[in-house]
């Protein structure tokens, strides 16, 4: 009998107002005291930092050190894309520790939400690679930094081998191949696409904000819309995509190809003959994170050799201690797109100029324009 | 009367009298007892909405500055919306797919709501809780299965190839704006059910009666009767659809491709990568505006209708 | 009342239509715990094999089970508390002529016209000048401001459907004002109740760009998923998690079903006596 059905009976006489009344009030106890009775098994998460970064990175296996230290891990908030993270943070959302790129860094850093680190408290930071640690707008006062790099990679095209006939050399033409119309993907977010964009449009780095550079990027996003199946802001779309065959090549960061291969689809991470795009991570503290020891915790342990195995063999990304990559071989390295000596990756990659917020906010409304068909 | 009684016996003697004038005044006056039960949810958004909107509707007259914003006073927002025309085509093209979403919805969930409310007899709840249970699961899944059934190996596309009715994939299925109505009109079903439910199943069905015995046929009686008394859920059914998903850009941000995104889409750009929120609200009350006009067109309509009906 | 009425009488096409019905709402749903089930990262026909590694994965992740516990603890919470407001409100717009009722009524439906992103938006622009810690509470608080609208508008037709004088007669026989509203209005609201609390907990449970902006370090189940599409080596347990919602959901409601019943037959002849 259901509740209609107990309705049903009440009218008819069958069970007493009384008698419904006191089931109504079990059922009514049971629901409010059910939330009541959980706040005692969620409060054990206590007083660990609290790290906001990206999905993927909330996993014990970056955190064993930490682990072993505070015998808990930390508390995690994940956001979907580092524009994001900054929105909520400016919003007066506060965390320990947090994770951008190189492109961002500066506005991160103007934005007045983040405190210096003090290197000297990273038991790992004399393994952390010096070139991934000057970049520009990452010296704080008293040679103290702003962020710490933790991982790095490219954006290039990862195409399949039986699929997509390359012509000559690899290129980020492969991206504009009107051969394979409706069958190229795209990242959706100008932090990368509109860089690609750049490459490919012959413009340098570094005049990038020039009006003269604004119109013939645009005009080659223009030119590659019509041929893509579609921008996206997740991976996993494209690396479906490619294991398909719906897609034959599309603009994916290092973990997409890795994946790929490990699944067995004939994949190639390309080394486009202009240069890959190529980025770096790291981890910044927020001025009133409210576990400052904690959060250097959170960071040491994601400098931390284990966690630099994890991120190479696993998700196919660099990282910034020298030492995690002593633990593989050079076949191994080269196999996943990566080289015993990675500053020659790093160095052999276009690296993003970080720009003001007026031209990301004008980067971005023409790309926006641009991805909508207009 | 015994709790009242127990009350006041309980209560010193002071605040009996007052206590009763209050009594007194609430018995007495309609208006004080409606507003009493309405107080907590006016004081609640009251303080929720008004806030937020005033924020909302202040900004958009400012202007992006950086991080910041230039809080100069400036319709320029509203001229960029009329000068650019993405603005316009994208919320076009958004009241266009919620609309075929809601007219879908509501068509498609009308007979099942009306199955439930008419002919099942045992068990309803079980049959509600039915409709309503593949909602438990996440709305973000949802979308993710029917990126499984659209898809380009997906389901639709494997079982017409193996049936040789196609040879290649169907490209149109995935990222086009009919797989935003498909998977808006799937995900928003339960929306549609329950309040048509409501209003179906509190149709005296001795009015029914009372028709079939003046010789009502079923089509008749449909229309006289059972049609116009659910139209408060129907009518409730359909903003409930039609108001949301204009504003959804989950659905069109995965499944509808370069040429199915929806002015959600770029409210959302506004407030994260394009960092221009004096234009996103501007943009969000432009939308408002629009939703607000289209939806008291849409009642009076109906109202005006079922005047006519009945 | 006799059971010969055209009511009582079952209407086969329409019979045939609910069934395809639920089957083409569920069809897209069970394809989740099918690929849960797939030996392979990708969610693509054909299956390559039968495993439970996924299974296995997700009972070490504990931030999964976190989630889902958040999700539920707000979408309860949402829900009793919106639909406690939703009744109240939706009698005294249906029962009480009151001066200023339109605008009163135009205002509490308003956050159903306003984008949800907006809300977000600005909430946490208040929140944060108020110096609100970000937590589930603001969560709850954000969905609760969806929610009341819509136990509302879905508790209004109930209300309207029923006869006021019934109260009227309760209220004459001496029963007070809350008296009254418990054995007499309640019950007749049942249904409309059910619905709301139902709809309430759907709407809060799927709710992802409210809680997006608003939640503190404790995300729900939405706001993990949406962090998980980045990284395709967790989405497969996230859909061996999503099948054991979809199984708990039919077991609890099924046993809810079963418990209620033998409670029910057991007062029932207790009454009877």
């Amino acid at each position: 009998m259901d509740i209609k059905d107990q309705l049903g009976s009440m009218r008819a006489g069958e069970i007493s107002r009384r008698t419904f009344t006191r089931n109504l009030l079990a059922a009514g106890v049971g629901i409010t005291a059910a939330p009541l009775a959980t706040r005692k098994a969620m409060a054990a998460a206590g007083d660990q930092a609290t790290f906001f970064t990206w999905g993927g990175y909330d996993i014990p296996e970056l955190f064993v050190p930490y682990k072993e230290k505070n015998g808990e891990l930390p508390n995690f908030s994940i956001f979907g894309g580092s524009e994001e993270a900054l929105t909520k943070m400016r919003g007066g959302f506060v965390v320990d520790v947090s994770h951008p790129c190189n492109s961002g860094l500066p506005r991160w850093v103007q934005s007045g939400l983040f405190q210096p680190i003090d290197t000297s408290r990273l038991s790992n930071w004399g393994d952390v690679m010096p070139e991934l640690v000057s970049l520009p707008g990452n010296d704080a006062e008293e040679g103290t930094v702003w962020l710490a790099p933790f991982d790095w990679g490219q954006t290039s095209i990862t195409y399949r081998t039986d699929l997509f006939e390359v012509e000559g050399e690899e290129s980020w033409d492969m991206l504009w191949d009107p051969r394979y119309s409706g069958r190229l993907g795209s990242l959706a977010s100008g932090g990368d696409a509109w860089w690609c964009g750049a490459i490919k449009a012959g413009v340098p780095m570094d005049q990038i904000h020039t009006d003269e550079a604004f119109e013939k990027i645009a005009a080659v996003m223009r030119e590659q819309r019509p041929l893509l199946r579609t921008y996206t802001d997740d991976t996993t779309t494209l690396e479906q995509a490619l294991a398909s065959g719906e897609m034959v090549a599309a603009m994916t960061w290092n973990s997409s190809a890795t994946v790929l291969k490990a699944e067995g689809v004939p994949v190639k991470f390309a080394s486009p003959k202009e240069g890959a795009l190529t980025w770096v991570c790291g981890l910044m503290i927020h001025k009133d994170a409210p576990n400052i020891d904690r959060a250097y915790d959170v960071i040491d342990s994601l400098l931390s050799v284990e966690s630099g195995k994890f991120m190479i063999n696993d998700y196919g990304y660099g990282h910034s201690n020298n030492k995690s990559f002593e633990q593989f071989d050079a076949e191994t390295l080269s196999g996943l797109g990566l080289s015993d000596t990675p500053s020659d990756i790093l160095g052999a990659g276009h690296f993003q100029v970080p720009q003001t917020q007026e031209w990301e906010t004008k980067m971005n409304t023409v790309f926006e324009e641009i991805k909508a068909g207009f | 009367m015994s709790d009242q009684t127990l009350q006041t016996r309980s209560a010193p003697v002071a605040t009996q009298a007052t206590a009763g004038r209050f009594g007194r005044l609430m018995q007495r006056s309609e208006a004080a007892r409606g507003y009493a039960l309405l107080a907590p949810s006016l004081i609640f958004l009251g303080v929720l909405i008004l806030v937020p909107f005033g924020i909302l509707l202040v900004m958009s007259f400012w202007t992006a500055s950086g991080f910041g914003f230039d809080t100069g006073f400036t319709t320029a927002n509203y001229q960029k919306f009329f000068e650019r025309p993405i603005y316009t085509a994208l919320l076009n093209r958004s009241l266009f797919i919620s609309g075929m979403v809601t007219v879908f919805t509501v068509l498609l969930c009308y007979p099942m709501a009306y199955y439930v409310a008419f002919h099942v007899h045992r068990h309803k709840m079980l049959w509600i809780v039915l409709m309503t249970l593949p909602f438990w699961t996440s709305y973000l899944l949802r979308v993710f299965a029917w990126k499984v059934v659209l898809g380009y190996e997906g389901v639709i596309n494997s079982a017409l190839m193996n049936m040789g009715l196609i040879e290649a994939p169907l490209e149109f299925l995935l990222y086009s704006q009919q797989a935003v109505i498909i998977t808006l009109a799937h995900a928003w079903a339960a929306f549609a059910i329950l309040p048509l439910y409501v209003s179906l199943e509190k149709i005296d069905k001795s009015l029914l009666e009372a028709a079939t015995d003046l010789g009502d046929g079923p089509v008749r009686r449909f229309f006289r009767i059972t049609l116009p008394l659910s139209l408060p859920g129907v009518i409730s059914a359909s903003l409930l659809i039609f108001i949301p998903t204009t504003g959804d850009y989950i659905t069109p941000a995965l499944l509808g491709g370069p040429d199915g995104a929806m002015i959600g889409n770029l409210i959302q750009k506004q407030f994260g990568p394009i960092n221009n929120w004096p234009m996103g609200a501007a943009l969000s009350i432009i939308l408002m505006l629009c939703i607000a006009t289209i939806s008291l067109v849409f009642i009076l309509l109906t109202l005006f209708v079922r005047k006519r009906v009945s | 009342m006799s059971g010969e009425s055209y009511i009582r009488r079952p209407n086969r096409p329409l019979q045939i239509y609910a069934v395809v019905f639920l089957i083409l709402l569920y069809v897209p749903v069970m394809f989740l715990p099918l690929f849960s089930f797939n030996d392979s990262l990708y969610v693509r026909f054909p299956l390559e094999g039968f495993t439970l590694q996924w299974y296995g994965e997700l009972f070490q992740r504990d931030a999964v089970w976190n989630a889902l516990w958040n999700s539920v603890r707000v979408g309860v919470v949402v829900a009793v508390f919106s639909t406690t407001l939703g009744v109240f409100a939706a009698k005294a717009i249906t029962r009480y002529r009151m001066p200023g009722k339109g605008p009163m009524v135009t205002f509490i439906m308003l956050p159903l016209v306003v984008p949800l992103i907006i809300f977000g938006v600005a909430l946490l622009v208040l929140l944060s000048q108020l110096g609100v810690a970000l937590s589930l509470y603001t969560v709850a608080i954000g969905h609760m401001i969806v929610c009341l609208p819509f136990s509302i508008a879905v508790l209004i037709p109930r209300f309207e459907g029923f006869d006021a004088s019934i109260e009227e007669a309760s209220a004459d026989l001496g029963e007070n004002a809350f008296w009254t509203f418990w054995r007499v209005t309640l019950p007749m609201v049942g249904p409309g109740v059910v619905a709301s609390l139902m709809l309430t907990f759907t709407v809060s449970f799927d709710e992802f760009i409210l809680a997006f902006f608003l939640s503190g370090t404790e995300p729900t189940l939405p706001m993990y998923i949406w962090g998980q599409l980045r990284f395709p080596q967790q989405f497969p347990s996230i859909l061996a998690l999503s099948s054991i919602i979809i199984f708990v959901s039919f077991v609890l409601v099924f046993a809810g079903q079963w418990i209620n019943r033998g409670a029910l037959s057991g007062s029932a002849k207790g009454s009877v006596s």
